[in-house]
């Protein structure tokens, strides 16, 4: 067994279990610790797959802004133990379950039923200087074919980071009381 | 002795089942949570999965325009996370209480 089989079976096992965590575990504290877990070794299998630049961002705005933004919102309004975690009545809830249940055996049956096709081209990957080299390809990608979509990033950033401020600080929009 | 090679030979396979299962546990927590933060979490776990998969076709076809998705991916749901926790803060203001059950009758 090589150490790639390894390696990719428990960063999958940590990812899985800690995503598991994060939708059945009723304190959302420990929510929000477990998806940091889950990120952690989403970032690892991008490491697994040579993309360097991409398991770096994913740490530092996910594992470092995101689920920051997360812990402070949730301190910020003190919850405790849901009353409710989960969804009510057990007819429905069956039936959320069996449409998850369906979905994953749609796309594992799609997954598999392509096997063939999507293994013959495989073999053309892991050339090293080719994965050594996929930060300075992005960058040129980014750049240049790109370029108009990174702008458009920005300004939503842009947008989105004055839309926030104001959201929070509205006094309740239609439901307001004066 | 058993065929083996599902195990020792990681592939382009097992990395899509992965991101499938980690796509259907967010799934099943945005439908089965009633927590609002939570859902927001489980939303986080299906744009990551869908991330795995973008990487992991562009590293197998050695291709770079999979890891520009994940990109921008990954930016709109950072974005996505702050506008959905301004408005779990607003109304949290005003029903002082972030479980969906509350929000159903938005509408003035």
């Amino acid at each position: 067994m090589s150490t790639d089989a390894i390696l990719f079976w428990i960063l999958a096992f940590m990812t899985v279990s800690s995503a598991l965590t994060v939708v059945l575990i009723t304190n959302p504290i420990y929510c929000a610790l477990s998806l940091a877990l889950t990120m952690v070794g989403v970032s690892a299998l991008f490491v697994t797959l040579n993309a360097y630049f991409l398991a770096g961002v994913q740490m530092i705005v996910y594992a470092g802004a995101v689920l920051v933004l997360f812990v402070m919102v949730l301190m910020l309004f003190d919850l405790k133990h849901e009353l409710q975690a989960f969804t009510r009545g057990k007819m429905t809830g069956a039936l959320k379950l069996a449409s998850i249940g369906l979905l994953a055996g749609l796309i594992a049956g799609a997954i598999l039923m392509s096997n063939g096709i999507l293994l013959t081209k495989s073999e053309a990957f892991t050339s090293p200087d080719m994965a050594s080299d996929t930060t300075k390809q992005l960058g040129h990608l980014i750049f240049s074919q790109y370029l108009f979509g990174f702008e458009a990033l920005g300004v939503l950033l842009m947008v989105v980071a004055v839309g926030a401020v104001a959201l929070s600080r509205s006094k309740g929009g239609t439901h307001a009381k004066s | 002795m058993p065929n083996l090679d599902f195990l020792t030979e990681v592939g382009l396979t097992h990395y899509l089942i992965l991101s499938a299962v980690i796509f259907c546990i967010g799934m099943a927590g945005v439908l089965l949570r009633r927590n609002a933060i939570v859902i927001l979490m489980s939303i986080e776990l299906m744009l990551n999965g869908v991330n795995i998969t973008f990487v992991a076709f562009s590293s197998y076809l050695g291709k770079m325009e999979g890891q520009i998705m994940v990109f921008f991916v990954l930016t709109i749901a950072a974005a996505e996370a702050a506008v959905g926790l301004a408005l779990a803060v607003a109304i949290f203001k005003r029903f002082k209480e972030v479980n969906i059950r509350f929000f159903e009758n938005l509408k003035g």
